[in-house]
């Protein structure tokens, strides 16, 4: 068999400008609400103003029989529950349509429906609900045990889930330590915020008889996974297809009730319905995320070199889980990656993952991973200073060398590559510390205080099954499928279960096509986001996609690679070992045959076959790296800051981002998706927030409320990257899309930290808002 | 009902409308151009952005009605515009969009800088873009496009 | 979510738009750049039964000057002030305040009089003409009058405007060639409402000093005990400082909590300091 590495220089490595762009800058994207069905009808819902109340009874005007539905008007609609394995964990039944009892403010209770949203929303603002409202538990460390209120009645508490995860002694940690520095973080509720917010079209399709449901998800095979179950109809009569999505970030990828009502709505009533969401809507009912709160004592020597961790995490879930995983797994994983990339070698995490009546909560780029970097590199800041060093040589005093590679870290995440220290040490270059120490020296003209911080993390990539099952996950994400066909012209589809929603796989798994077959990818499709064309995959999430789909493309290109070398050998009369692919082309020893030739025959002329072979060049391979317990990028972020001590404002003057995600299939999309990560993360730590008020009410449900960085907010971002190719995935490539979020609001925080410390104030809570920089300013000067 | 003339991408139309339609609703929903997009309707992400009589305005606070012999521009309306060609092209080498849904109104914005003089640098690229709102890409590309495209239109402006 | 209905007019002329307005059978509401009523009618706190549409009449888009003010026509777009298309009798804080203010896409709609008449607290321009001795010139069925623009606004979305009036010019005196102003507009995001605002002018050949801040939670606040100090000239901060204070505790029907008080102390001081250091 010859090896076709770098068969094409559009394969892994090139900086293609993507396929995707054209349509999108020609206004002719198509997102779920460009959608045009003849007969549609608009939905809009009557939802529960109340963040707790029993539903006594809902009555719709007489003259809208037949176009307002409640939970008794769709009976076929189950419950969605989330189906765990990890012990001890409650699964409340969630039905689509509320029932007894509201749980959040914004809780679907009735759909109605009108031939346009303005009307459907009259409709529903005819709808009289009859509440008992009831006392709204919402603050989760007071409220998660021995409440009165308890967001489900048979419970005895809110309690999803209380879970330690530990190793090693932190006693003899404790005991042993020179320093103890404790600390309480917290990291506040807020949105992903996609630009487009979520939206589901259905209809019954009679001739295939199946309902098609459109719906801006990024995971389009579970949603059909749970419309079939919650409508009890086989898979085989739905079809979910995931369009262009403007933006997914996580929240999109789990279920929502509106996607089983609109589904159930458009098999009720045979005419296409259509639900776009609006953004009050998305602020106050699409997933929550972040909103942790930490308690984290550490044990460390004199040299600052870590002994122990101790930490209680509280997550404020929500009231229900979001399906298939539920909300089990935010705490837990920020309880495994809290050690960070550290020798820590006793640890242990008590968290609990509490039932409030917010919405629910669900990932978000990094999910468990920004709250945790925020508490542990606060905590490293504080040893630092607690020992009168600088914290990036205690980090680096901290870190795992390369040579202890691979290291299982004290909660079993097995670390594969990696040199964290020389990217922590990159990533101080980039910023020209010692420029910045001088800055600050000499002084600002106008009175700001200027600081520089840091942050370091792993982060755990294209997991597959067994970190899936060890988190007690139903649902295992744990492989990507392509199916791979080759057409009788010779041009190329490849069919994928993940759904590219702005990550630019239609342009980089044509890449992977072109370097194993040599084919350009001007003659490759990429067909994903339909459970029409493509065989079951999960989706896009977990930073997984080009590991996981690229390597499934891999995989099946080098099948039909195959193919194509048996027959152009024959075609050639050679050996297939004499033969290989490059340029379209299969190349002998004596001549060449294009792709599109071996085709013709494969399909048209099959007389031209070898004998043995069968028509048609079409592979269907599913691909799980060698580690299903993850490949782990890394990066050091810094940020410097210029804090105004009079008004708590801040400018970020500078930020960098010091990476390492293996090889790097088109390096000009994995640099705009960590400076996309990096705004984000950004957001959350100066922007972004939804407080909710003592009886439950959400304050932030507009844009004019929920502020976003803009353009003018922010620096240049530099990056530099490290290359450690990874050594159980195709071309050595790590999962890389979350690292940018992970890891600013701890760097920023530290850079505050770092200029406040003559004021020796410190700000431990996202955002970093102006009043709480003056509330940590006149703490500290004891006001 | 109100029946509305207005001029849509060059082409002088009739419509009737409800007056509360917004402008984004009637384009996407009655005129079938769905490349604006609504990303909050109360004014704040930028998502919404067209040309009313040349001067880009949000088009989810615009009602439809109030359109009445004005002149409208959205996406689909710069075929033969050279300043959004080369934006365009630039957008698509350095890799300025993402998922694609702030890119129109990003473009008539850009569009709208460079014709005003206000894309000169980094920091008023920045400024400019203040009203639009990006959650993919981080905006480093976009502004990179803009000053490209400036740069490459006045270099190509002879005296 | 989508506006409630509502019918629409476009009258074409001012009578005629005093007219409708002045009917008491239906809960009317003038539109003229959109901006904030139509944002508020998409989220439903606005739900008015008829909008009468004023964006357009050629006499509240007009500009007239003489030699010691300027009109301007209420209907006059922010975007017209920040690039200087009309006359700035200001030398310069008009154009200023104009660029400070939302998005360009929203200056290109939004008009000077639109936001003194909504008067949300946050707004720049009520506190701007305050501070400039600014006069709305309003019309309404008892006809034309006059009202300075310092105690126009008198709480939140609360004007001196009665019933069936309309705001048709704003005259702002020219400042003379020795004045002098400070602009401070504190926000998290370019474009935001104001966390703090506050707007210092001092004109001495025209003995008019005034200090006001904005984003108050209220109407805008003419600190007099810091005008009255600006007024001489000099800037000494610890006095500034005093008169600061002494203005923010006499604002008696409002409780600054800390960290507003001290921003707005902050925000005057700073203000004052770039009109007269």
């Amino acid at each position: 068999m010859s090896v076709t590495h770098g068969a094409s220089h559009h394969g892994v490595g090139a900086s293609l400008p993507r396929r995707e762009d054209q349509r999108h800058l020609q206004g002719r994207g198509e997102f779920v609400s460009d959608i045009k069905l003849s007969g549609t009808m608009e939905v809009a819902f009557v939802r529960s103003p109340h963040a707790h109340a029993r539903i006594r009874s809902i009555t719709a005007p007489a003259e809208a029989r037949g176009r307002v539905f409640t939970a008794a008007d769709l009976p076929r609609i189950k419950p969605i529950r989330v189906v765990t394995q990890a012990t001890g964990a409650k699964s409340p039944a969630w039905p689509p349509l509320a029932t007894d009892k509201a749980r959040y403010v914004g809780e679907a209770i009735a759909a109605c429906i009108a031939p346009t949203r303005g009307e459907a929303e009259d409709l529903a603002n005819a709808v009289a609900v009859d509440y008992e409202v009831l006392t709204a538990v919402v603050d989760a460390p007071r409220d998660m045990r021995g409440s009165p209120a308890l967001v489900h009645d048979h419970w005895g508490d809110n309690l999803f889930v209380e879970r330690v995860v530990e190793g090693g002694d932190i006693d003899a940690a404790a005991r042993a330590a020179e320093i103890t520095v404790t600390r309480e973080y917290r990291m506040n509720r807020q949105s992903g915020a996609p630009l487009e917010g979520r939206a589901v079209l259905a209809y019954r399709d009679h001739r295939l008889d199946e309902v098609v449901v459109y719906a801006s998800t990024q995971t389009p095979h579970t949603v059909r996974v749970a419309i079939a179950e919650f409508l009890d109809i086989q898979e085989r009569r739905i079809r979910v297809v995931a369009p262009d999505v403007g933006g997914g970030f996580g929240p999109k990828a789990r279920l929502y009730p509106e996607e089983i009502i609109l589904a159930a709505l458009a098999l009720q009533l045979d005419h296409p319905v259509r639900w776009v969401e609006d953004r009050s809507e998305h602020l106050t009912t699409s997933a929550h995320t972040r909103d942790h709160h930490y308690t984290v004592t550490a044990y460390a020597d004199r040299q600052g070199k870590l002994l122990g961790i101790d930490t209680d995490i509280i997550v404020d879930a929500g009231a229900y889980g979001l399906w298939p995983q539920g909300p089990y797994q935010e705490a837990n994983m920020a309880a495994r990656t809290l050690p960070g990339p550290y020798t820590l070698a006793n640890y242990r995490a008590r968290t609990y993952t509490v039932a409030t009546n917010k919405a629910p909560l669900g990932p978000y780029r990094g999910v468990g991973r920004p709250g945790a970097t925020f508490a542990a590199e606060r905590t490293i800041d504080e040893i630092a200073r607690a020992v009168g060093r600088d914290p990036v040589e205690v980090r680096a005093l901290n870190m795992i060398p390369p040579e202890q590679m691979p290291f299982t870290s004290v909660t079993g995440m097995r670390y594969d590559t990696g040199d964290y220290a020389r990217c922590l040490r990159l990533c101080a270059e980039l910023l020209d510390m010692p420029e910045v120490r001088a800055r600050q020296a000499h002084g600002e003209m106008d009175g700001r205080l200027i600081g520089i911080g840091f942050a370091s993390f792993t982060e755990q990539t294209a997991h597959g099954a067994a970190e899936f099952a060890s988190r007690g996950a139903a649902i295992i994400p744990g492989f990507e499928s392509c199916t791979a066909r080759i057409l009788t012209d010779g041009s190329m589809v490849l069919m994928v279960g993940i759904q590219s929603h702005g990550q630019g796989l239609e342009t980089t798994l044509s890449q992977i096509a072109a370097e194993e077959l040599g084919i350009d990818p001007e003659r490759v499709s990429v067909r994903h986001g339909d459970t029409e064309s493509t065989a079951f995959g999960f989706g896009t999430f977990a930073s997984r996609s080009m590991v996981m789909s690229g390597g499934a493309v891999a995989r099946a290109s080098r099948m039909l690679r195959e193919k194509l070398l048996k027959i152009g050998a024959h075609l050639l009369q050679c050996d297939p070992a004499e033969a290989r692919c490059a340029d379209g082309l299969v190349l002998g020893p004596r001549g060449s045959v294009s792709i599109a030739e071996i085709a013709k025959v494969a399909h048209l002329r099959m007389d031209g076959l070898p004998p043995g072979t069968d028509p048609l060049l079409d592979a269907t391979a599913t691909y799980e790296p060698g580690i299903s317990t993850g490949v782990f990028s890394y990066a050091t972020h810094g940020a410097v800051v210029a804090v105004d001590p009079e008004t708590g404002f801040i400018e970020l003057l500078d930020f960098a981002v010091a990476e390492d995600c293996g090889t790097m299939v088109n390096p000009m999309l994995v640099e705009a998706q960590i400076r996309g990560g990096v705004v984000q993360g950004i957001g959350t730590a100066f922007y972004e927030e939804i407080p909710y008020d003592e009886q439950g009410q959400p304050l932030a449900v507009t844009f004019a409320d929920y502020l976003m960085p803009g353009a003018a907010e922010l620096p240049a971002i530099k990056i530099g990257h490290l290359h450690t190719p990874a050594t159980a995935t195709e071309y050595g490539m790590k999962g890389m899309g979350e690292g940018g979020a992970v890891a600013p609001p701890a760097a920023i925080a530290n850079a505050v930290r770092d200029a406040l410390a003559p004021l020796g104030a410190e700000v431990n809570e996202t955002p970093i808002t102006p009043q709480r920089v003056m509330a940590a300013i006149r703490a500290a000067r004891g006001d | 009902m109100s029946a509305i003339k207005l001029t849509l991408n060059g082409v002088a139309i009739a419509d009737d409308v409800v007056p509360r339609l917004s402008l984004v609703d009637f384009l996407r929903e009655r005129r079938n151009l769905t490349g604006t997009h609504l990303g909050c309707e109360h004014g704040v992400c930028g998502a919404c952005t067209v040309l009313v009589d040349g001067e880009p305005a949000r088009s989810c606070l615009i009602l439809a009605v109030a359109c009445d012999r004005h002149d409208i521009r959205t996406i689909e309306g710069f075929a033969d515009d050279s300043v959004m060609a080369a934006l365009r092209d630039s957008f698509h080498r350095l890799h300025g969009l993402q998922c694609g849904f702030c890119t129109p109104a990003m473009l008539i914005t850009a569009r709208d800088l460079i014709r005003r003089g206000k894309a000169g640098s980094e920091a008023e690229i920045r400024a400019g873009l203040a009203g639009n709102i990006c959650r993919c890409t981080g905006y480093t590309n976009i502004v990179a496009a803009i000053a490209a495209t400036a740069r490459s239109l006045a270099g190509g402006n002879v005296a | 979510m989508k506006a409630a209905a509502v019918d629409y007019v476009r009258p074409g002329s001012l009578d005629e738009a005093l007219a409708l307005l002045a009917r008491a059978d239906v809960d009317a509401r003038v539109l003229a750049g959109g901006q904030s009523l139509v944002a508020m009618m998409n989220l439903r706190v606005a739900t008015p039964e008829l909008l009468i549409d004023i964006a357009r009449l050629p006499e509240l888009r007009a500009v007239d000057e003489d030699a010691d003010t300027v009109m301007f026509g209420a209907c006059v777009t922010h975007a017209a002030i920040e690039d200087g298309l009309v006359a700035d009798p200001s030398r310069g804080l008009m154009p200023t305040v104009a660029a400070s203010l939302g998005y360009r896409a929203i200056r290109n709609r939004g008009t000077i009089g639109g936001s003194l008449a909504l008067a949300d607290p946050a707004a720049e321009w009520p506190a701007v003409l305050a501070a400039l001795d600014g006069e709305a010139i309003v019309q309404g069925p008892q006809g034309r009058r006059s009202l300075n623009c310092a105690g126009f606004v008198t709480g939140i979305y609360e004007t001196r405007l009665a019933a069936g009036e309309i705001i048709t010019g704003l005259r702002v005196p020219r400042l003379s060639a020795g004045a002098r102003w400070g602009y401070v507009k504190l926000a998290r995001k370019s474009g935001e409402f104001a966390m703090s605002l506050a707007v210092a002018v001092h004109d001495p050949a025209r003995h008019h000093a005034r200090i006001v801040i904005g984003a108050t939670d209220g109407a805008p606040l003419v600190l007099d005990e810091a005008s009255l100090l600006c007024a001489g000239g000099r800037f000494d901060a610890d006095a500034f400082r005093l008169a600061i204070s002494a203005d923010l505790d006499r604002a008696g029907d409002r409780q600054f909590e800390t960290f507003h008080r001290d921003l707005h102390a902050t925000s005057a001081l700073r203000a004052i300091r770039q009109a007269l250091a």
